[in-house]
């Protein structure tokens, strides 16, 4: 017999992933020649040009301000498709029932504790880290709005306090996506390439 | 993801690194001007503008601030970034107003700063990033281009100004009763450096749209450029 496979992840949710993949790119490496213009940071004074995109200020913009619209579209759909699908209910959505599951999961990651705990798809800390990371992804749209338009949508901007704290919110979140990012990339490679894959094609094999 | 089904390591394939590229191609190529990019690039920058006008409210206001929050006079900050000063004559400058204006020709400082005056703390925020609340003080632009007969239902603005900077306004924004040809900064005559003798203050643009020294407005139906938007930046810059 040859490997079962197991569906993991809708059409939709693996288009919007990779598309996302895509638009966070331009965002973060535009948004960082942005950065270069005017740091924030004292100790963050320049980001290597390798990091960034769009080669000067202007371009920069251009590409931030192209790639808003990759993001902006993808996320709506994304979440359109999650309430209407009510797909991620009880696998990827962090919920109270999660709560109890959060202490085991970590004392398991610590090894002190040898049994991983029951989960379903995804593990409590991993349900924790899927649900905040699409909250900073908003946070991250919402401070950029209160920095692109603090007239218009001055209520946004004073929400996060004013101009300049809205930027130093911007990077925040940005940076949060960033760390994302990095535990996201190890907890994939240490899952192996089957369960890599299932987001290009959707199945998994199973052992 | 449960880690008891991971079977091999992804840093351990090879083929894993299939999955950095897109981000090493956007970060090692030269978009070069001219290309299918830049004119993606240029396209969406003409759409974001045409939703920025949509989007903007004559009716909103930019936030004025205490005087507690004023940025520091000696913090007044002055972007030199590719301009010179220039040699103002100040004593026989003159404001040249041409187009479409029912009363074209110069205007000295006198008759301008017989319009009301106003005294506004607004922020003014730089492309770049960084941002200041002076204390201006000067007239509104509308009702300078009310004085001198301004078409309203003209679309554009173009200034040119001593320095040979030059950029443009449509006109909601020009008519914005925020936008000012301030004469004053913390309460005194306006130095060289912040565009003296007559500069704008345009808080519901990005810095770039503030002229200073300017010399000359001219109100016209067809689009202008400006020293900066010619080069990249984005035409409208609202904020």
């Amino acid at each position: 017999m040859s490997a079962q496979k197991n569906y993991q992840h809708p059409f939709i949710i693996r288009a919007t992933h990779w598309l996302n993949f895509l638009a966070l790119t331009i965002m973060i490496m535009s948004g960082l020649r942005i950065y270069n213009a005017s740091p924030i940071f004292p100790f963050l004074s320049s980001i290597p040009d390798n990091l960034t995109l769009g080669g000067w200020l202007g371009g920069a913009r251009q590409w931030h301000f192209l790639g808003m619209w990759i993001l902006g579209i993808n996320g709506v759909i994304w979440v359109v498709y999650n309430v209407l699908s009510r797909h991620g209910r009880g696998t990827t959505i962090f919920s109270r029932k999660d709560v109890g599951g959060v202490v085991p999961m970590i004392l398991y990651y610590l090894r002190l504790r040898k049994q991983h705990p029951p989960s379903g798809k995804y593990n409590a800390l991993q349900k924790a880290a899927y649900t905040s990371v699409a909250f900073i992804g908003i946070g991250a749209v919402l401070t950029g709005v209160a920095i692109y338009w603090p007239v218009q949508f001055g209520v946004i901007t004073r929400l996060f306090g004013n101009y300049d704290f809205a930027r130093i919110w911007h990077f925040a979140f940005m940076a949060a996506l960033v760390l994302f990012f990095g535990g996201h990339l190890f907890m994939v490679a240490i899952s192996g390439w089957s369960n890599f894959l299932s987001m290009v094609t959707g199945y998994k094999k199973e052992g | 993801m449960n880690p008891e089904n991971g079977k091999k390591s992804l840093f351990a394939s090879r083929r894993s690194f299939l999955a950095v590229p897109p981000a090493l191609f956007l970060a090692g190529c030269r978009f070069a001007s001219g290309g299918k990019v830049d004119s993606t690039l240029k396209g969406f920058q003409r759409f974001n503008d045409w939703i920025q006008a949509k989007v903007f409210d004559p009716k909103k206001m930019a936030q004025e601030y205490s005087d507690e929050e004023l940025t520091p006079e000696d913090g007044f900050r002055v972007n030199g970034y590719d301009t010179d000063e220039p040699d103002m004559d100040i004593p026989h400058w003159r404001l040249i107003v041409d187009g479409l204006v029912q009363k074209p020709g110069e205007y000295s400082m006198e008759e301008i700063t017989k319009l009301p005056k106003y005294v506004k703390n607004l922020r003014h925020c730089c492309v770049e990033g960084w941002s200041m609340i002076p204390k201006w003080g000067g007239v509104l632009m509308k009702d300078f281009l009310d004085m001198v007969g301004a078409d309203p239902k003209a679309r554009y603005i173009a200034a040119e100004c001593g320095d040979d900077y030059y950029t443009a306004w449509d006109m909601p924004s020009a008519m914005h009763s925020q936008t000012l040809l301030a004469y004053e900064a913390y309460g005194k005559p306006l130095e060289l450096e912040h565009g003296a003798p007559l500069r704008v203050v345009m808080p519901v643009k990005l810095g770039y749209k503030s002229a200073k020294w300017i010399t000359r407005l001219t109100i016209t139906n067809e689009k202008p450029g400006g020293y900066w938007e010619d080069q990249g930046y984005d035409w409208f810059a609202g904020l």
